[in-house]
């Protein structure tokens, strides 16, 4: 089983995209 | 902890290889800056970005294993192709219409794989061949009727 590690700082994860070269999958949830 | 569709391992090991992954819990009644940024009026909204941030693709609603593969490909696909990276767009278009090809995501994907076929080789013969796939196999579909004018491009 993978752990899917989520980033919750969108800025930093575009950060982290920009320095590994892979593309952003964002999820906009709500836990109602 | 992987939820829904995130608790199938194939899902899990493609977001986890492929894609850098953020979630964004919205409030409707207190609208954050992301939701308004993004126009979010629905959840799940699930979003294909570049490495940049920039939207190339979009879903909005549940939607079950496979075609949530074929949607994140399909996304990765757009990416490339809206940036001109015709041959990585094609290889993924084509890893959404060969390894999933019973998902609801396959009609678009053919469209533009014959259209990356274009414009990589400047070819029109892809374009035909799009609508020729598109009419045979998924005729009812509205990518059917958007290939409808390559129907006159000579084999």
């Amino acid at each position: 089983m993978t752990e899917i590690k989520w980033e919750k700082d969108f800025q930093k994860a575009v950060e982290l995209a920009g320095k590994t070269n892979k593309p952003l999958f964002q999820d906009f949830w709500f836990d109602g | 902890m992987n939820t829904g569709p995130y608790s199938d391992e194939k899902v899990q090991k493609y977001i986890a290889e492929e894609f850098i992954p953020v979630k964004s819990q919205c409030l409707w009644d207190k609208r954050s800056e992301l939701m308004k940024q993004f126009d979010i009026a629905w959840t799940p909204t699930l979003l294909v970005h570049d490495s940049t941030g920039k939207e190339h693709h979009r879903i909005v609603g549940f939607v079950p294993v496979n075609d949530f593969l074929a949607h994140l490909k399909l996304g990765k696909a757009k990416s490339f192709f809206n940036r001109f990276r015709f041959a990585d767009a094609l290889d993924n278009f084509t890893t959404v219409i060969e390894q999933h090809p019973d998902a609801g995501a396959v009609p678009e994907a053919i469209f533009f794989q014959g259209v990356a076929h274009y414009w990589k080789s400047h070819d029109p013969k892809g374009l035909r061949w799009a609508h020729d796939t598109l009419a045979a196999r998924f005729p009812q579909s509205e990518w059917a009727r958007r290939a409808q004018p390559y129907k006159q491009i000579p084999l």
